[in-house]
């Protein structure tokens, strides 16, 4: 083989032309040499060598789903919850527990970027919405710890988007989708292929009239670019540039203090990749990307009450923006040894006059290092180990370990145990917030001080998991038995005046949660999962009950239940229904008084069209075919939804 | 003096080498298209083989094509072309001896027999360095027992073969999958066609499909689409290719070198072009692993042997 590569090398670039100019099939297109392609860092992980449970969610799946959006579809995850509300700034997800208004414990990443938001809290929710559901490729949903790979905010899970690649959305598609609800989506994305690069340009929104009892219109507009170059030197050049605005309407006309009014959030992005194989065994990738994020939310506050004939601006709004720098060397030995291992540079920086009391930018830097070491001593075995240090420049250093053993069985079986610990440093609002409201020069509340006194909070998780995959009986199982102490819990203080950032409670979340995919026969696709949760209250620290009480709040229901049937029809019809059923639960906006149980069944019928040489998709989808459930708030509700998609890919 | 002496060694030595060369005539002439690694290895391989038959080194004579075209030496018993070049040049020349024209696929002969308007006959014959189809199918149905559709993307004028591959496809129980590249823009609609539904893509040489441009998102997007490709070189498998099967030059060496030996015995050169008996399996062991499967080199050599030796 060796030998081989030698004349490869020799031949490299050689054309196969002929004395008369024209080019045919030659013995050089046996010898020539071509590039590394699927090198060490391209080729995944086994799911039955990863360290933890992982999720998928295919193209195919995020189709038939239905999904308008990535926090729809994370409902079909186990151990999520998720809310459609626009209410915080957009819909969102957490994993095991939803705890403030913001899900900021888990990450979210984009192509490799981290997309959590550095204005809300290290929030999810705009980075979910960053592209277009039908840019996606797959969602890698992985579910526990995993600081040591990806980061603080990695608390509880990753959330990663892949976007599709430029060559597979050559051409032109156009979706549209009407409905119920003022249900307004549409979407034009254009791919092209130039010589050795390859490109895809995409517009889109995404528009409906939120849920039942909310304020107004909530519209998402998107304009995402990707830029490939794969030089035949091997190297690969990846740009992408976006840009989202997010129009919503919040508060409530007869609230004072949360008044009806129009927000509008913005975020751009750029991401430059690129990597370059050094050869077979070792890959070096670099990675900048910048972010920027702006907020406009302001209403009026009268003064009514206190004798005053005026008002003040309540005002949340700002801008944030985020430099990261990654380099990462992916190293292999046969099949025995793989590590992973880089560093990261981070800045970021949030404005806020409101909301800091102060005009200038509150900076954080954080240096990272991780690595993970992938050891396979035998067939049967795979050990994982891997860390993240960790730098912040307001809450110091840590150390994010983690191990994980998995045990090939037998054929298709796998056993893992392991355990992590992560920590999250707090963000800059829970460190640095100063609400206050002055009139006339006088003022009248402060009704936020981050005294600063706010260590970061960890999670121990420790957990055991098996994976089945029997394809004789199409079946594939993984279960997920946990357990994650959460020590100095970083909650709001809500007994103190003004308001405080504190490490408070230390509880457990322990449970099981599995997820049961059977596809008996061809055109039949069946997935159930469940998740048992349950917290224990280890110690109440100064308050109680902010996190987890019993009495009140539940950030997680005890058992959640989806069921998810894909069938084809004939005729190629594909008939969708997907079933939830959660128990009773806080939601997140809702504070501590009040529980819901939600049940909600959507179905999906979509035909194959042909318009002359397009391929075409006709599909009538109807959400929450039963009863409105409450989401979000007690005032709010989803109700029913039915709107017609038509998508067209040339 | 000295002077004089030396000149006259030098005359001795120079009617030496004429008296020589005009002695040995070579029995067999090696014509290669160029002097890289392969042809080198190809020829070297078929020279010892002449040897451990009993045939001269000194018999023996090696060049190259830019030397051919300068000067043309005196007919031998047997000529060899090493690659398409050489092979075209004598197909042209039409020497007074039989000419096996071997390291070059079997379209690059079919090409240089319609330029030149020969046929393939014992004076022009070939050993082709594609795998026959047979193979190539056989190595499926070895490598992957459940697999039903194979994908396979033809260059330009290539789809004329398609009918050839169809009946070896069925004849191994496969549905093949095919589309024509005409031009490089209409790869990728062509590549997601054939990868739609496929269990495998099987590459068959094509500049116009497979080269150092399109391989990176050729075999990207059938990763994504979780098609692993069957490739015809080792540089292939190196990239990404699940796996290959291929003659090294070697190979092609020492059975170019039996079947000379037949001609210097007296016998003719086959009347049609054949392939190589011996093949090499080389498998991506990460991509294998990656995709969950197990495939060993040596095991699948062995099987797809005695397959190819059961009558």
């Amino acid at each position: 083989m060796n030998r081989w590569m030698v004349w490869c090398a020799l031949l490299a670039g050689s054309a196969s032309v002929w004395a008369d100019g024209t080019v045919g099939v030659s013995e050089r297109d046996f010898l020539t040499d071509v590039p590394l392609v699927l090198s060490v860092s391209r080729l995944p992980q086994r799911l039955d060598d990863t360290p933890g449970a992982v999720t998928v969610l295919d193209r195919e799946f995020i189709r038939l789903s239905g999904a308008r959006d990535v926090a729809d579809l994370l409902r079909l995850v186990p151990g999520f919850q998720t809310s459609m509300s626009f209410e915080s700034i957009a819909p969102q997800a957490s994993y095991h527990g939803g705890f403030s208004s913001y899900s900021n414990r888990i990450q979210v990443l984009v192509d490799g970027r981290s997309a959590y938001s550095a204005y809300f809290i290290g929030s999810v929710e705009p980075g979910l919405q960053s592209v277009a559901i039908d840019d996606i490729e797959r969602i890698e949903v992985l579910r526990g710890s995993n600081s040591a790979a990806y980061g603080a905010r990695a608390f509880l899970g990753v959330i990663n988007i892949v976007t599709r690649d430029p060559v597979d959305t050559l051409g032109t598609q156009l979706g549209l989708s009407t409905g119920s609800n003022a249900i307004g989506d549409a979407r034009a994305s254009v791919g092209w292929i130039a010589d050795k690069a390859n490109f895809r340009l995409a517009l889109d929104r995404r528009s409906d009239a939120g849920l039942a009892g909310s304020n107004g219109t909530n519209r998402i507009d998107r304009l995402n670019f990707r830029g490939g170059l794969r030089p035949a030197s091997g190297d690969d050049f990846e740009l992408r540039l976006g840009t989202m605005t997010l129009n919503a309407g919040k508060g409530d006309p007869n609230q004072v203090d949360n008044l009806a009014r129009d927000t509008r959030y913005g975020s751009s992005y750029l991401q430059f990749d690129w990597r370059r194989s050094l050869d077979q065994d070792h890959d070096l990738a670099l990675s900048f990307s910048h972010g920027d994020e702006t907020y406009r939310d302001a209403f009026p506050y009268s003064l009514q009450a206190l004798g005053i004939n005026d008002s003040i601006a309540i005002d949340a709004s700002g801008a944030s923006r985020s430099d990261a720098l990654t380099l990462q060397h992916t190293w292999r030995k046969g099949l025995q040894w793989r590590m992973v291992w880089g560093a990261e540079l981070r800045r970021e920086q949030v404005v806020s006059r409101p909301i800091y009391n102060t005009d200038d930018a509150l900076v954080t830097n954080f240096a990272r290092l991780f690595g993970n070491l992938e050891w396979r001593p035998g067939k049967e075995l795979v050990l994982n180990a891997g860390a993240m240090a960790e730098h912040s420049s307001t809450s110091g250093a840590s150390l994010a370990p983690r191990l994980m053993l998995n045990w090939h069985v037998a054929d298709g079986q796998t056993l893992r145990v392991g355990a992590s610990r992560a920590y999250r440093p707090p963000s800059t609002y829970e460190q640095f917030a100063d609400v206050r409201y002055s009139w006339n020069g006088h003022l009248l509340e402060v009704a936020t001080l981050a005294s600063g006194n706010v260590q970061p909070e960890s999670v121990f998780s420790r957990e055991v998991g098996y994976l089945g995959v029997l394809p004789q009986l199409g079946l594939n199982l993984d279960v997920r038995a946990f357990h994650e102490r959460i020590d100095q819990f970083i909650t709001q203080m809500n007994s103190t005046r003004p308001k405080d950032y504190a490490n408070t409670e230390n509880f457990s979340i322990h449970g099981l949660e599995y997820q049961l995919k059977w596809q008996p026969w061809n055109g039949t696709r069946i997935m159930f999962n469940q998740t048992y949760l349950n917290f224990s209250l280890i110690d109440h620290g100064i308050e109680n009950g902010l996190a987890v009480d019993y009495g009140n709040a539940l950030p997680a229901p005890k058992l959640a239940s989806t069921l998810t049937w894909f069938q084809k029809l004939p005729g190629n019809l594909d008939l969708s229904i997907m079933h939830q059923d959660s128990g009773t639960m806080t939601p997140q906006r809702t504070g501590h008084d009040h529980q819901a149980a939600m049940t909600r069944t959507d179905l999906r019928l979509a035909a194959p069209l042909r318009l002359g040489a397009q391929r075409a998709e006709l599909a009538l989808v109807v959400q929450n075919l039963g009863l409105p459930y409450m989401d979000a708030d007690p005032a709010y509700a989803f109700q029913r939804r039915i709107f017609v998609t038509i998508k067209l890919d040339q | 003096m000295l002077l004089r002496l030396r000149n006259l060694f030098a005359g001795l030595w120079l009617t030496f080498m004429v008296a020589l060369g005009a002695c040995a005539q070579s029995s067999v002439v090696i014509v290669s298209s160029d002097d890289g690694a392969a042809y080198a290895e190809a020829a070297q391989a078929l020279v010892q083989e002449l040897e451990r038959g009993g045939v001269s080194r000194f018999s023996i004579r090696r060049i190259n094509a830019s030397e051919w075209r300068d000067a043309r030496p005196q007919a031998p018993r047997l000529y060899v072309t090493l690659g398409a070049e050489a092979a075209d040049l004598l197909a042209r020349f039409v020497p007074g001896a039989p000419v096996l024209c071997a390291l070059l696929p079997r379209n690059s002969f079919e090409a240089i027999l319609l330029r030149t308007g020969r046929k393939v006959s014992s004076q022009l014959s070939a050993l082709f360095l594609d795998q026959p189809a047979q193979r190539q199918f056989q190595l499926i149905r070895l490598a992957f027992p459940s697999a039903r559709r194979v994908g396979v993307l033809w260059g330009p004028d290539q789809a004329k073969d398609g009918g050839e591959w169809r009946t070896q496809a069925q004849a191994a129980g496969f549905q093949l999958v095919d589309a024509e590249v005409g031009t490089e823009d209409l790869l990728f609609p062509a590549l997601k066609q054939v990868l739609d539904g496929t269990d495998l893509l099987l590459a068959v040489p094509s500049p116009q499909v497979y080269n150092s441009r399109t391989i990176q998102n050729i075999l990207l997007t059938s990763f994504r689409a979780n098609v692993p490709m069957m490739a015809f070189s080792p540089a292939y498998v190196r990239a990404g290719a699940l796996l290959a099967v291929y003659v090294t030059p070697s190979q092609v060496g020492v059975q170019a070198a039996h079947l000379a030996r037949a001609v210097l015995e007296g016998k003719t050169l086959p009347a049609s072009g054949v392939y190589s008996n011996d093949f090499h399996i080389s498998v991506n062991e990460h991509v294998a692993h990656s995709l969950d499967l197990s495939l060993d080199e040596q095991d699948l050599s062995r099987r797809l042997r005695q397959r190819e030796a059961r009558p």
